[in-house]
């Protein structure tokens, strides 16, 4: 039970938020959902003075299609994005990425944004925007910034946001025609799970059916949550077959062990990574079932 | 701080720190204890209510959010007659209710699926309430109690 | 069946109502003008000497109203049945990580919690020891080094005691027949394997609360959501120094779950309510949080035991030698009970020609153990099912078909010399269950799966016994007063506690029933140690065998003062008079129940029975490991179907069928509510549920890490009944509340097995275990003044490249 204190205020244009944030004299963090901020709360954690509320600002709120690109509100909830049509339609594993998020009165409150700048290790949404292309937006006193979200969130718990930045919005390219996407979550039970290990993937054939894209992201099993280009390496050219697939699930175990290093849990997360990976490959390229 | 929000239909205004969660306001400060606090970090779906129509964990909403919103406790629950409604009949019929600790959490989450969804399958139910602990029934019968509401209000059960 | 008028009919909960419509108030929803907010000041650490605690800077912290300790209390708040080693507040030692040493009272929250972290707390930390096997050793540190242990050591016998009764062994439970050791050395097939259950927490949704005001008379009233109102309230009387008269434990009409783990702590929140309460003149409130109620309050014990089981080589099953040892954890409690029921249904529900039973308790700095829904049935049948299976397995025999061949009939004599006589349907419980889940054609099915077929399905059987109420261990009997209300209504005085099994509900059926009147003729009442009687505490399943017999006793008085009454105004013999639901006649004439009532208010004819139900008398030799520990017995058997993806080692459960033999069903969707509800806590302790401690520190102390089942996790679950009446039982009812978890997570791992060929021996069965043959051991957690932190997805910390 957290009787630490914080006032409240709440901003409802960008610049408003950004003059409220970056008050002298004052630590303010800006407030969307809550989720995880109430947490930090109960925990005792409460390292702000103010918080600035941010989830009525129409600019974070938008989904919408900006010529090649879904532009994304950083404070559009995840029910939101897991229903909107643009978002099912061109970017289906964000979608279930964010569907796939806690509980529904979690993903009713709780915002891409919102994970993006916990960073936390296990963040569901993370590998889907990274694998994704996402590009992150966001203000500043200084102007207008960007960065893709892959280096934005650079470790666990931890971004590149300058103090006093408010993400705006997410950039998210449509994928190239014929492209296919998968997204992956272990849980330890079929619902409200932290994710034990994640997949987030890509992939298109060329006319002569090789593989001429891939990408590879899996989530809750490196501090920094990135594309395991040796993995893609090994499927670029080549005809989708099962031994292939399984080889690709191989090295991404082992690039996941070169990032990471052996730890307690890599027993689990090397053969379990391996398995989706193939799982999500096969899905992509149309690979007969499972055995 | 001064609050001012719609509770279960009606207008209502609230003076209470800026920096509680919505359950503690609901609570402590409006006096409505039928929505239970169960552990606090929105694990356990026991404080969950309706804000604009959709279920939320009250524990993690900061109570000022709520300014200018619609927000439906299990007080606002009702039939017509302001007794049961037909849910919550289906809830005691069913078998659905045991300690009744999750039961305020379960109907609002029932509720608002109901209102988006009139004729859900049971695996949408059950995603519905996935949110929602309970250590007693074993859920079976608490789906059972919303797939009963579903067919009454479709007509197909006669209510006894 | 039909032959009842309401038992065994389609009914409505009696309390149901407020729940769904929000209004009923549990202890936490309490308020009393000018109440305090009490707070508890808890160990950080599992081991220590308490060399300083001084209160009084917390006197001076603005708001705080008053601060206690064990020195508040007589004989230092010292407590605890069977072994009296715990105390309300410690004295001189803590024990475990959560272990209570001072309480304060404030006017908030805010001020409470200042109240705390000002008290000056100087702990020496004592070596500490977190495992039973370590726990037993020679040079262990000991936890309870006052108490003697030559009580509990079993006279003769010792050639089957390998550890004598000292240090932190806190209990040993046997059972014996025969010469086990000599009769396995002679049998075709032997299993001899080790099992394990963790520590499981009660995840009641209501947490521990407690309102206590003081009266006028210097005396106390304790409102509280306990599972015994007069247990509370001799441990009041104890501690405090009052007399009975002036200690008033009243339940709250409404309790948030309780599975057993609302008769121990919640005492002592009790006490400390209640002391609080005394010292301030001002009612107190103690409620606790989440994480507070998973690290201090008491669990289900972690086991570990080992089976060794022989048979013939046509299967039929001769001797078993079994050695349990349950962690006990810093504190007694209800540990020694629970090791005697895990003894006396360690080997099963099977013939046995020769039998060895040891069942350990023993004391560890992890957060202690106790009372846990099935206590101590589930975790010896987590292994003994397992071991059965194995052991099947070895003959060559399908799973229930062996069980059919071994298990208890009617007739049959338990291992300790028991020779049941009635009301055995087990046998009818594993036909009905092969026959439900499709047993065999599954079985053959799934044996054929394809050897690399990646999410593969398999099917599981588990059956049990399940002792009904206390046992031999105790005084076993109910009073219930049914008295007139007010409004023409009767109401049903209970000591026994409906804490959502739904209790009220049987009581009112039965006295509808034995009195032919309509069940809303009748009210319950929450316990109230001024009105009810004691009818000891509501555990062991035994309200409806118990209560009910006391119910109908007393309804069936009630019915001929009310047919006595009706004579009078019908001017007739009593005898002479016809009773159709309400209304009463005689001679052409008739008189509705309204009419008697009111009849009987004016003349001050007594409408109220009482009547009190005593089990029959049984004996067991703690001695000798032999006797009638219980007079009857639960049956049941479930199977599990689960499909089991073996690249990830996620089981999910596809549906469990369970028939059990409660004896008679009085309330259909309560019983069956209280099978899914136990299935539900099975499933959980089978695949999910660890309290997960870490040299002592509880490091999963909320629902995000502490996982139990959502309505996701459950399968489609089938539960028949299979009724075979109990002679003495109300209208031949037995139990059905504890027994329905018991077998569930057998028959789960049953189920991987089978779908696998990886036998999970250590529960619970999660992804690690089951795709990698072991567990894995967060090696990353950090304790700092009693907080833990834990790296939840380890993923290390360092920037990558």
């Amino acid at each position: 039970m957290s009787t630490q204190h914080y006032e409240f205020v709440r901003a409802r244009t960008c610049a408003e938020a950004l003059a409220l944030l970056n008050e002298a004299g004052r630590v303010s963090r800006p407030l969307a959902g809550g989720t995880d901020l109430m947490v930090q709360r109960h925990k005792g954690q409460v390292v702000w003075e103010r918080l600035v509320d941010v989830s009525q600002i129409p600019e974070l709120r938008v989904i919408r299609e900006e010529g090649d690109a879904i532009i994304i509100g950083a404070g559009v909830t995840h029910s939101e994005a897991a229903q909107h049509p643009l978002i099912r339609q061109h970017l289906p594993a964000l979608a279930e990425a964010c569907h796939s998020v806690g509980s529904p009165q979690i993903r009713n409150r709780g915002t891409i944004g919102g994970n993006v700048a916990n960073a936390a290790a296990c963040a569901d949404t993370l590998p889907a925007l990274i694998c994704l292309g996402a590009t992150a937006r966001f203000i500043t006193p200084a102007g207008e910034q960007e960065l893709p979200v892959g280096r934005l969130v650079t470790g666990v718990n931890r971004t590149a946001l300058p103090a006093g930045a408010l993400i705006r919005d997410f950039r998210i390219p449509k994928p190239p025609a014929g492209a296919r996407q998968a997204f992956i979550k272990i849980g330890r039970r079929q619902a409200q799970s932290i994710s034990r290990l994640s997949l987030a993937a890509l992939g298109r054939l060329d006319a002569a059916g090789k593989v001429a894209e891939v990408r590879l992201t899996p989530g809750a099993c490196t501090s920094r949550t990135q594309r395991f280009d040796q993995a893609e390496a090994i499927l670029l050219g080549q005809a989708p077959s099962e031994e292939l697939v399984r080889q690709a699930g191989q090295a991404a175990a082992a690039q996941m062990v070169a990032i990471a290093g052996r730890r307690w849990s890599t027993a689990y997360k090397e053969p379990a990574l391996a398995a989706i990976v193939e799982r999500a490959l096969r899905r992509i390229f149309d690979l007969p079932g499972e055995k | 701080m001064r609050i001012q929000f719609t509770l279960n239909g009606r207008p209502t205004t609230v003076d209470a720190p800026a920096d509680i969660p919505l359950l503690h306001l609901l609570r402590d400060y409006l006096e409505l204890t039928g929505t239970k606090c169960g552990c606090e970090i929105g694990e356990c779906g026991a404080c969950s209510v309706l804000l604009d129509g959709e279920v939320v964990n009250s524990c993690l909403v900061p109570a000022p959010q709520v300014e200018g919103r619609d927000v439906v406790t299990i007080e606002g629950i009702r039939g017509p007659d302001g007794g049961p409604s037909d849910l919550q009949e289906a809830f005691i019929e069913a078998g659905a209710v045991q300690c009744g600790f999750c039961t305020p959490g379960m109907i609002l989450a029932a509720t608002a699926l109901l209102a988006k969804h009139p004729q859900p399958s049971r695996p949408q139910i059950i995603e519905a309430l996935s949110g929602n602990l309970c250590r007693c029934t074993g859920y079976q019968q608490i789906v059972d109690a919303i797939e009963l509401t579903v067919r009454r209000r479709a007509g197909k059960e006669v209510q006894a | 069946m039909s032959t009842f008028k309401v038992l065994g009919k389609p009914a409505r909960r009696v309390d149901a109502v407020e729940k769904v419509l929000g209004t009923a108030r549990y202890t936490v929803d309490l308020k009393m003008p000018g109440m305090l907010v009490a707070k508890i000041l808890r160990s950080p650490v599992p081991h220590a000497e308490i060399v300083k605690l001084d209160v009084t800077p917390a006197l001076k912290v603005p708001g705080v109203a008053a601060a206690i300790t064990s020195e508040d209390y007589v004989d230092h708040s010292n407590w605890g049945f069977p072994v009296k080693d715990d105390y309300m507040l410690a004295y001189q030692r803590v024990r475990y990580v959560g272990d209570p040493i001072a309480a304060v009272a404030a006017e908030t929250e805010e001020a409470a919690e200042a109240g705390l972290k000002a008290i000056v707390l100087e702990l020496k930390e004592l070596p500490a020891v977190f495992d039973t096997q370590a726990a037993l050793r020679p040079d262990a540190p000991l936890l309870h080094p006052e108490l003697s242990q030559a009580e509990s050591e079993p006279a003769g016998d010792s050639e089957f005691i390998e550890v004598k009764a000292k240090g932190n062994l806190s209990d040993h439970l046997i059972v014996r027949q025969g010469d086990p050791l000599a009769a396995l050395a002679g049998c075709d097939v032997v299993i001899d394997e080790r099992y394990s259950v963790s520590h499981q927490e009660h995840a009641y949704l209501e947490t521990e609360a407690a309102l206590a005001v003081p009266t006028p008379d210097g005396g106390v009233t304790v409102y509280i959501g306990d599972q015994s109102p007069f247990i509370t309230q001799g441990n009041l009387v104890t501690t405090l120094g009052l007399p009975a008269e002036k200690v008033r434990v009243v339940q709250t009409r409404y309790i948030g779950g309780a599975f057993g783990g609302k008769s121990d702590m919640i005492y002592e929140c009790a006490g400390q309510a209640a002391k609080l309460a005394l010292v301030t003149g001002r009612p107190v409130k103690l409620t606790t949080s989440r994480e507070e109620s998973m690290i201090a309050s008491y669990k289900r014990d972690a086991m570990v035991s080992h089976f060794r089981i022989g048979a013939d080589r046509d299967g039929t099953i001769r001797a078993c030698k079994v050695e349990a040892w349950a962690d006990s954890g810093a504190y007694a409690s209800m540990t020694p009970f629970t090791s005697w029921r895990a003894a006396i249904h360690a080997m099963g529900p099977y013939r046995y020609n020769a039998c060895a039973v040891d069942v350990y308790g023993v004391y560890t700095n992890n957060g202690y153990s106790g009372a846990f829904r099935g206590f101590g049935n589930p975790e010896v049948t987590a292994g003994s099912e397992q071991a059965i299976d194995e052991l099947a397995e070895k003959c060559g025999m399908d799973p229930l078909e062996f069980r059919l061949k071994n298990c208890i009939k009617l007739g049959d004599t338990l291992p300790y010399g028991q020779k049941l006589e009635e009301s055995v349907g087990l046998e009818a419980c594993l036909r009905r269950v092969r026959e439900l889940s499709d047993w065999d054609r599954k079985r053959a099915e799934y044996a054929r799966q394809p050897a690399g077929r990646e999410r593969r399905r398999g099917i599981g059987v588990a059956c049990f016994f399940h002792g009904c109420s206390l046992g031999a261990e105790g005084v076993d009997d109910a009073t219930h007063i049914i008295r007139l209300g007010p409004a023409n209504r009767f109401q049903i005085i209970s000591g026994l506690t409906d804490y959502g099994q739904g209790s009220r509900t049987v009581f009112a059926l039965i006295a509808a029933e034995a009195s032919g009147l309509p069940l809303e003729r009748f009210e319950w009442s929450a316990g109230d140690t001024d009105v009810s009687k004691d009818c000891g505490p509501t555990v062991a399943s035994r309200s409806t065998l118990l209560g009910g017999n006391a119910t109908r006793l007393a309804a069936e008085r009630l019915r001929q003062q009310i047919v006595n009454a009706a004579a009078l105004l019908l001017r007739c013999d009593a005898g002479a008079v016809q009773q159709d639901g309400e209304t009463f006649s005689a001679g052409g004439r008739s008189v509705a129940l309204d009419e008697i009532i009111n009849f009987a208010r004016e003349m001050n004819v007594p409408l109220s029975a009482s009547a009190r139900w005593q089990m029959p008398k049984i004996h067991w030799s703690f001695t000798e490991g032999r006797g009638v520990p219980y007079v009857a017995y639960h049956f049941g058997a479930q199977v599990a179907e689960v499909e089991v993806d073996t690249r990830t080692g996620k089981t999910r459960v596809l549906h469990i069928w369970a028939v059990h033999d409660i004896g008679r069903v009085v309330f259909p969707e309560g019983a069956k509510g209280q099978v899914i509800g136990g299935i539900a806590q099975g499933l959980g302790y089978g695949l999910l549920e660890r309290v997960e401690f870490q040299n002592g520190y509880n490091t999963n102390p909320n629902f995000d890490t502490y996982l139990i089942p959502t309505a996701a996790d459950m399968p489609a679950v089938t539960v028949e009944f299979v009724e075979n009446p109990l002679s003495f039982g109300p209208y031949g009812a037995k139990n059905v509340a504890e027994p329905s978890l018991v077998p569930t997570a057998p028959a789960i791992a049953n189920a991987i097995y089978h779908a696998t060929g990886r036998r999970v021996r250590h529960m619970p069965a999660n992804l690690e275990r089951v795709l990698l043959g072991r567990d894995l051991v967060d090696s990353v957690v950090t304790y700092q003044d009693g907080v833990c932190e834990r790296a939840r997805c380890d993923v290390g910390g360092a920037a990558d490249t």
